[in-house]
């Protein structure tokens, strides 16, 4: 089995399942419902196994980009039309790589690190979850299951992707089924809040696809043999972060094109109003997905896109980006403090902990505070693997927020919190279980939210004291709400919830790997992810380090690092104009 | 790592053990929950037992430490600091490869990481809070067996009191800032999670909320510490940073930076050399105000978990819990751990920032016995009590007396637990926390009255009782501190006040519970003190233990006779053998202070004997004085006093309201405006689109239209030319002939 069969086996197993879903009668719903479980249980095994191989072989933890010159495909051909055809393909490197429009030099390029693998597996816990959850959806349940796949199929495919293009196919493919999930099986407001996150988010997309087309057609000249015209990510990556074919003024547009499009999808502050609407209206399993899953693609186009392909925009704005991630932070646990709307709380909640992905991405001091010619990376790395971890956290308990409230959801038919109380006394097993996963989201150490929020507000404090007290007073406004929210669900006394059921096994099976994650993650997170993900981001970091250091120094020529790299703008232009004439 | 590092690692986790067992079959366990947590908290104490004979009995040689330059294994000791059993491993290590890899010939090395270890370091001053710990722990866990006998709680409360001990024995054996954040919050967890323990009713829920936000709000201040020290010094374990930032004197490594202002440099503790960023190259460093701000940070999170003034707030609410709770957590281990930071963290605190935490323990002490003086419900007395003598601690520790406010922090988890489970047991008995109601009721329970006596003595001061000494040892402290700069008198004067009012507010509690006779207003089987009986052997075991300890553990080796005369207390050397060693320590007892330790005791019990005294006792009931007289006499002060000198509302007014009138105003912000504004956009956009609609239609159609019609009317114009008459085409051919030539001549010759 070739690499690319294995990685598109991740996309294709459940597109597979969504053709046997549109199969299968109009009567078997138990089919409909075994199909998708299996597919969906199929792609959790298959990136365990990824994760198995990832883990054992020494080349398939080597940086993206010695794995993609091992997969080089050979250009060959000029003007525009470039021909490819692949070279050599290492076994199990977990890369591949094949010509999918070669006039534009598009490719099916796929590949994974140790970031995205740990969001693919997110990806397929939580989608297993969330299928598993579904059980009780009995409207259309075709399309209701196919749909579920095709979401499942392109948000793996998104974590996939090392081509621009692609990542944007996948991207733009997965708001389809997530519009008709919240517009046909969502709550009363459906077709508002269905209609508001297509749009909002389209309208964030196309700043990506801007800021995509620019890195494509800029006109930087030739540096080492690279003229442009590529979505290769890897490859751009590598571009940007060795010579200056992209100057700091083009980054800085670049940076800000994929800032919107990626501050939409997080969400953060002032783009985040789409979130509460569509939470509150989606059903449960949609609402676990959409928190668990569709929020870390924003953090993940920053971590893969956003920073690293415009790594002196990223730095030149650094400021701005880390005051609106503390704003965000604070601004939302603010807001969700408010709420009556047991699930609006919770979605306001994810956008104050996806202010520390921002946060954690943007705390860039990489230098010594002494002297300002040393660098010293550690500390902005300890706040990307704090981002990294803030999405695998939020990933877990955010889910499994929202599926508690989805369990009391459909005994007591209400989400208000002043109406609820007093649970703890009827459902002790529900009751423990919320405690673990809120006290998650809270950040109690020992806990998974911990380790993120600590990486990052230590990594904040580096980068500005006065950001970090802020983000780290948001300590105190989020034990406000969870605590002033479990005194309102489950302490108490109140009458009229005394003949609830408390869980049962499906919804038991449902919460217990959330629980015991919530608990490993933030116990063992070095051996658990660190180890494996850490490295991959370090890589990242240096990548964005080495790339500012070319760029920025103000008034200085960069040093050209080989031959050929990091030619002077000036220079750069003189090339330009050579070769025009 | 030394067998006995592994002996205390176990005794850590051991308790965590039993909790996880707890936690899975606590349905399954049901009531035998007790046996495990008690069996696991038992076998702690016992490896603490044996580490701490080892400690003390073999390897540290602390009868000689401490008195400046000795020959023998004391002097090795002074340049090498006392004994440590370390053990550590790497939590996370993050950040090399980000760093980039060093290209050596032959080898690649990565660079170094930045580590956060996880670590226990147990020196003399942990082994003596194991001991304590888990000694103290152990008996409240068998007092609990019967107090909380008839509880449908009671499994789910052994499960959380194992996990306190977990938590609480963790946060004295970490060996690093780092660590101790973390189990400061699991204790405020557990706190949290044993306020609110009955959390049918309300008023424990909100008690429960206060108690972890009050402390949220310090830790946010230990946040900020925890940042600055990480970010400039790189790491956070308690013995590098000790030994780094100062001399072998005491003097701060200073060298003058750029701008002039002082910068502290971090050194290796056995070398001296400074200790260098390996990747910078650069020598690890803080400027002197950060140091003090981080000092001051730290110490925030230490006023909180200390209920220090002015985040004293949450441990009187905090009685909502049961009883053991407010014994164990709340009186003798949890809350007593800002003053074990204190201590622990001592030469990291600049001189300003002792100063601080010196003024914020007299202040703290001060408030702490005034409201205690006028409270009615014995547990908040207590509570009070508690809030008041940790600031004596705090002061103590700010004072420089090292060893006495740590000296203090265990006599007083002796006989402060001895007190609340005689409190507890009391209540076990008669079901009011009211002392208007009772009364007499020494005849009906002794043991419990006895063992309340002991522990009254001990908290007032009395010679040859556990606080005398630890106090003795305090005021000598502020004293020292006094003569050397007499501007801060209060530092001796706010300690002295205390004194008074703490025995006056102790004996007037306990000759209002058990002295005299009921006076509740209701006879027969409404009368509690009719209906009160001795609790069960189970309760009052532990408290007779208790008791004996609260006698002895203050005791000099001369039978408690006071230092002045001989050497001072066993327990105070041995925590002083771990004194930071620039510290002068134990400046001589002295006779103005044991005077003033005897006068406080003397002057505060005998001012409680003449207001509260049973009438039956002939000499004071012919000079007795009224309470009520003096309520009626300064009424505002008593309101003052009964209101707490009204920082709940103060707080509601400044805090608690501002906040959620933010968030409300916020949310209202975020759902006109922010999603206004996208509500806005999607309308206009929908309403462009509309009148570009009708633009379309009229305009760009129109014209199309417009551009149809008149094709159309010149196709009806056309139609009169197309009649079909053979004759009317040849006329118009012969004139369109006859025009064309004309043209054409006209063209050739023009």
């Amino acid at each position: 089995m070739s690499d690319n069969l294995l990685l598109s086996a991740l996309w294709l197993i459940p597109v597979i399942g969504m053709i046997a879903v549109l199969i299968v009668p109009r009567s078997r719903l138990d089919l409909m419902r075994w199909i998708s479980l299996g597919s969906t249980f199929a792609v959790l095994v298959l990136a365990v196994v990824i994760l198995g191989i990832y883990l054992d072989r020494p080349e398939a933890q080597t940086s993206l980009r010695e794995r993609g010159a091992q997969n080089a495909l050979l250009a060959v051909g000029g003007e525009g039309a470039v021909e490819v055809a692949e070279s050599k393909s290492g076994s199990f490197d977990l890369m591949a790589r094949s010509p999918w429009i070669p006039f534009f030099n598009i490719q099916y390029y796929i590949g994974v690190d140790g970031v995205n693998l740990s969001l693919i597996l997110l990806t397929a816990l939580i989608a297993f979850l969330a299928c598993l959850a579904s059980w009780n959806i009995t409207h259309q349940p075709k399309g209701y299951y196919s749909l579920f796949l095709l979401l499942t199929a392109s948000m793996t495919g998104v974590f996939l992707s090392l081509d621009l293009i692609l990542f944007y196919v996948f991207f733009e493919v997965m708001l389809l089924p997530m519009y008709f999930l919240i517009a046909i099986w969502g709550g009363p407001m459906r077709d508002y809040a269905a209609i508001k996150f297509l749009l909002y988010t389209l309208f964030g997309s196309v700043f990506i696809l801007v800021a995509i087309l620019i890195l494509y057609f800029y006109p930087g000249g030739s540096v080492r043999g690279f003229q442009g015209h590529s979505f290769d990510l890897v490859e751009l990556t590598s571009v940007v972060t060795e010579s200056g074919y992209y100057p700091r003024s083009v980054q800085g547009w670049v940076f800000l094109l994929f800032l919107v499009g990626f501050l939409v999808k997080l969400p953060s502050f002032p783009f985040h109003t789409w979130l509460p609407d569509a939470h509150v209206e989606a059903p449960t399993p949609i609402s676990m997905i959409l928190a668990g899953i569709l929020l870390k693609i924003g953090g993940y186009g920053m971590v893969r896109l956003a920073w690293p392909l415009a790594p002196a925009g990223a730095y030149d704005w650094s400021m701005v980006v880390a005051a609106i991630g503390v704003f965000s932070i604070l601004y939302g646990a603010l807001v969700a403090m408010a709420q009556n709307d047991f699930k609006k709380l919770v979605a306001y909640s994810s956008v104050s902990h996806m202010g520390f992905v921002t946060l954690g991405m943007a705390s860039m001091a990489l230098f010594s505070p002494v002297d300002s010619s040393r660098l010293d990376p550690r500390y902005y790395a300890f706040g990307v693997n704090g981002a990294m971890f803030m999405m695998l956290a939020h990933g877990i308990t955010s889910a499994g927020m929202f599926f508690l409230v989805g369990v009391i959801y459909d005994r007591a038919k209400t989400r208000e919190l002043d109406k609820l109380g007093g649970l703890n006394n009827v459902m002790p097993l529900y009751g423990s279980m919320s405690y673990v996963i809120f006290f998650g989201a809270m950040g109690l150490p020992g806990l998974c939210g911990f380790v993120a929020e600590v990486f990052v507000v230590l990594a904040a404090f580096h980068y500005s004291v006065s950001l970090g007290t802020l983000a780290a007073a948001a300590m105190i406004l989020t034990a406000g709400y969870i605590l002033w929210t479990i005194q309102r669900v489950f302490l108490g006394r109140n009458e009229s919830w005394k003949d609830l059921p408390d869980l049962n096994a499906r919804e038991f099976l449902i919460a217990v790997p959330l629980v015991i994650l919530t608990i490993a993650l933030g116990i063992f997170p070095q051996a658990l992810i660190l180890n494996w993900v850490g490295p991959s981001v370090d890589q990242t970091v240096q990548g964005i380090v080495s790339a500012r250091e070319l760029n920025v120094q103000p008034g200085q020529i960069p040093a050209p690092r080989s031959a050929g790299a990091g030619l002077p703008a000036g220079a750069r232009a003189a090339v330009a104009q050579a070769q025009e004439h | 790592m030394k067998w006995q590092a592994g002996l205390y690692l176990i005794a850590v986790l051991v308790p965590l053990f039993a909790f996880a067992v707890q936690a899975v079959f606590l349905r399954g366990l049901k009531r035998r929950c007790v046996v495990v947590a008690t069996a696991a908290v038992g076998f702690s104490c016992l490896l603490s037992v044996i580490g701490f004979v080892d400690y003390f009995g073999f390897e540290a040689a602390w009868l000689s430490a401490g008195h400046g330059v000795q020959s023998g294994p004391g002097a090795r000791e002074a340049e090498t600091g006392p004994v440590v059993w370390r053990a550590s491993a790497d939590w996370v290590v993050l950040g090399g490869a980000a760093a980039g890899t060093e290209d050596r010939p032959g080898l690649t090395v990565a660079k170094p990481s930045l580590v956060i270890p996880l670590g226990i370091a147990v020196d003399n001053l942990g082994v003596i809070m194991f001991l304590m710990v888990t000694f103290v722990a152990t008996l409240i866990h068998v007092y609990s067996i019967g107090y909380m006998h008839a509880d449908p709680g009671y499994p789910r409360f052994f499960a959380y009191l194992s996990l306190f001990t977990f938590s609480m024995l963790g946060l004295v054996a970490s060996s690093n800032l780092f660590m101790t954040f973390l189990f400061w919050e699991l204790v405020g967890l557990c706190s949290y999670l044993l306020i609110g323990f009955w959390y049918q009713e309300k008023a424990n829920c909100v008690a429960a909320n206060k108690a972890f936000l009050v402390n949220r709000v310090g830790d946010l201040g230990m946040m900020v510490g925890l940042g600055l020290l990480w970010s400039t010094l790189g790491t956070l374990t308690f013995e590098e940073i000790n030994q780094g930032l100062r001399d072998g004197s005491g003097q701060w490594n200073v060298k003058t930076g750029d701008e002039g202002r002082d910068v502290v440099v971090l050194q290796e503790a056995r070398s001296g050399e400074p200790v260098v960023n390996p990747i910078t190259q650069e020598r690890r460093q803080i400027p002197m105000g950060l140091l003090t701000l981080a000092g001051l940070g730290i110490f925030a999170g230490c006023v909180g978990k200390s209920a220090q003034f002015p985040l004293h707030v949450w441990l009187p609410d905090a009685m909502a819990g049961p009883t053991p709770v407010s014994a164990l957590i709340h009186a003798a281990t949890m809350v007593a751990a800002g003053v074990f930071l204190v201590g622990r963290f001592y030469p990291l605190f600049t001189e300003e920032v002792l100063l601080v935490i010196a003024y914020t323990g007299g202040i703290t002490l001060l408030i702490g016995a005034t409201i205690a003086v006028v409270q009615t419900d014995y547990k908040q007395v207590l509570a009070y009590s508690t809030v008041s003598q940790l600031g004596f601690m705090m002061l103590g520790l700010g004072v420089g007396g090292w060893a006495a406010g740590l000296f203090h922090l265990v006599t007083h988890a002796f006989f402060k637990a001895l007190l609340f489970l005689c409190a507890g047991s009391v209540y076990h008995s008669v079901h009011t926390y009211e002392m208007p109601e009772l009364g007499g009721l020494l005849k009906k329970m002794p043991t419990t009255a006895y063992a309340m006596l002991v522990g009254t003595l001990a908290i007032s001061g009395a010679p040859f009782f556990a606080g005398f000494y630890s106090k003795d040892a305090i005021l000598t402290a502020a004293l020292a501190r006094v003569h050397e700069s007499p501007e801060h008198m209060l530092l001796f004067v706010l300690p002295a006040i205390g004194g008074v009012l703490t025995a006056f507010y102790m004996f007037r509690l306990w000759l209002l519970i058990f002295s005299g006779e009921s006076r509740s207003k209701h006879l027969g089987q409404g009368d509690p003190v009719a209906r009160a009986y001795e609790s069960p052997e189970i309760m009052t075991r532990p408290l007779v233990i208790l008791a004996v300890c609260s006698i002895f553990v203050g005791w000099t080796v001369q039978l408690g006779l006071p230092p002045v005369i001989g050497p001072r207390p066993v327990l105070e050397q041995m925590l002083e053998y771990g004194a930071p060693a620039w510290l002068e320590q134990g400046q001589g007892p002295h006779w103005l202070a044991l005077g003033a330790s005897l006068a406080v005791a003397g002057i505060g019990a005998g001012l409680a004997l003449l207001y509260y005294a049973p009438s039956g006792l002939p000499h004071f009931t012919a000079r007795r004085l009224s309470a009520a007289h003096a309520a009626e006499t300064y009424p505002v002060l008593q309101q003052f006093l009964l209101k707490k000198w009204y920082f709940d509302p103060l707080y509601a007014f400044l805090f608690v309201r501002p906040t959620r009138a933010l968030a409300r105003l916020f949310a209202r912000f975020d759902q006109t405006l922010v999603d206004g504004l996208v509500n806005t956009a999607a309308a206009a956009t929908a309403l462009l689109s509309r009148l570009e609609g009708y633009f379309d239609q009229f305009a760009v159609d129109g014209l199309v239209n417009l551009l149809a019609r008149a094709v159309y009317r010149l196709g009806e114009l056309s139609r009169l030319i197309q009649t079909g008459r053979l004759r009317t085409y040849l006329l118009f051919l012969t004139i369109m002939l006859v025009g064309l030539f004309a043209g054409v001549i006209a063209w050739v010759h023009g």
